[in-house]
């Protein structure tokens, strides 16, 4: 059975087939891992053939949207309308943002706090605008410090717009609905961001609080290892380094929290044997300085 | 896609912009014919915008939920279509090198080039095989019978050919 895997990422399994398969898939987790990731794969087959659509389909599409109601969710499903839970995606597409007007308006006084519930309140809106890449309204992005960070991760978002931004985006909702800690760090009033690439690929994001002495740490795009090997996130301080967990390879978007951070303090990421150790045994693919 | 299912129609405007290209493109690939493509394509947008809240972001990314849907969609359109016919003895050659065929393939996305080159990485049998699976359409005894070959085969060179190729493109599962 294992073997249709294949078959069945390709739809190339008879009606009878795909259902006797669906029913073993339920059973059987390794398998569900294995139709993921090749499911993921045809999806890239697809990309490869990528073609111009017709003019008028656009259109014909979008019009149909305003007449066709849509499914409620499954029950059990989660589906929350949570602004901070989606701080970091919002914070990708106004990478976009940026890269579409090159020259963003930025204002480079003080951030202004008490600006930032009434924000929250109009966030739709100003999400909006810059995904249009027109207004960055956003007092939290208004930050001097924030600029050099946000233009770094920008260059890093620069490789591998289009396509994977959806993909970026939807992850990045679904890793933060997992947990309310990380939000309250995205959400801190002096929530940092700091991003800078990996040597192996990828980019490692992090978004540091000294107020709650925190940081999430978000890696996206890192190439996958082989099983025997995982990448471990480290808090390195002079002291040495301790461990803040192994990024899970299940997505492309690993995230975690470090707790008890402090400045001065780097998050390093390196490559360990699975299961990862107790101290870091080879050379960081990535380090971001924590300066709160 | 959270913001689709809650009927942002901005936010499906972005997923069409990005998805519109890869749909299309697959769906006419299997389908051939560009009229019914277009209105297979349409269905499977449409059907994006209809039921995004079941998306499921634990089971797989949402380029993958909806270009999966786009091309089962093709395939079972193929399928009912030529139910009875005798589309399997179709020579394999023939088969194959239609692939390159269809006009005005976009290749500008550096994904799509790298899946391309991966695919060419793979061994002729594996590549053959997947190529005749997803862009031809064709079930897996059909491949078998197409390249000559056992149904074991076929099932074996489809898996270790996609699994290679998820290594190549480094997709993370």
């Amino acid at each position: 059975m294992h073997v249709l895997t294949g078959s069945y990422a390709l739809d190339a399994l008879d009606a009878q087939e795909r259902t006797e398969f669906e029913r073993h898939l339920q059973h059987c987790p390794s398998c569900q891992a294995e139709v993921r990731g090749l499911r993921e794969t045809a999806a890239r087959l697809a990309i490869a053939r990528s073609a111009r659509p017709p003019a008028q389909m656009e259109q014909r599409v979008l019009a149909a949207t305003y007449r066709t109601r849509q499914l409620p969710p499954l029950a059990g499903q989660r589906l929350r309308r949570d602004l901070r839970q989606t701080r970091l995606a919002r914070l990708a597409r106004l990478f976009a943002g940026w890269l579409a007007v090159g020259q963003p308006r930025l204002d480079s006084s003080q951030p202004r706090r008490s600006d930032r519930r009434s924000d929250r309140r109009s966030d739709r809106r100003s999400d909006r605008r810059s995904d249009r890449g027109n207004g960055w309204s956003n007092s939290w992005l208004r930050s001097p410090r924030l600029v050099g960070a946000v233009a770094a991760a920008s260059v890093a978002a620069a490789v591998g717009l289009g396509i994977t931004q959806v993909a970026t985006q939807h992850q990045l909702d679904s890793a933060h609905a997992t947990s309310a800690a990380i939000a309250k760090v995205l959400d801190a009033p002096d929530a940092r961001i700091e991003t800078t690439s990996s040597t192996v690929g990828g980019a490692v994001t992090v978004v540091v609080s000294a107020l709650q002495r925190e940081a999430v740490v978000t890696a996206s795009g890192m190439p996958s290892l082989s099983s025997s090997r995982v990448y471990q996130v480290w808090v390195m301080s002079s002291s040495g380094a301790r461990s803040v967990g192994l990024l899970s390879s299940t997505d492309r978007i690993g995230q975690l929290l470090a707790s008890g951070v402090q400045s001065g303090d780097r998050i390093g990421i390196t490559v360990e044997p699975s299961g990862g150790t107790s101290r870091p045994t080879t050379t960081p693919v990535a380090t971001v300085p924590l300066t709160t | 896609m959270a913001q689709v299912a809650r009927g942002d129609h901005q936010a499906f405007e972005g997923v069409y912009g990005q998805l519109a290209g890869p749909v299309y493109g697959v769906v006419r690939q299997v389908l051939r014919d560009p009229a019914q493509s277009e209105e297979v394509a349409q269905e499977v947008l449409l059907e994006v915008w209809r039921s995004a809240s079941r998306f499921d972001p634990a089971r797989g990314s949402g380029v993958a939920w909806v270009l999966t849907m786009a091309h089962r969609r093709a395939v079972d359109r193929v399928r009912s279509e030529n139910a009875g016919s005798r589309r399997e003895q179709k020579v394999a050659s023939e088969a194959v090198t239609e692939y390159d065929d269809v006009a005005d393939t976009v290749e500008t996305s550096l994904e799509g080039q790298r899946a391309r080159r991966c695919l060419d990485s793979l061994t002729d049998l594996q590549g053959e095989s997947i190529k005749l699976a997803y862009y031809g359409g064709y079930s897996y005894p059909e491949v078998a019978q197409l390249l000559g070959v056992a149904l074991g085969t076929v099932k074996t060179r489809i898996r270790d050919g996609l699994i290679r190729m998820r290594d190549c493109m480094g997709v993370m599962a």
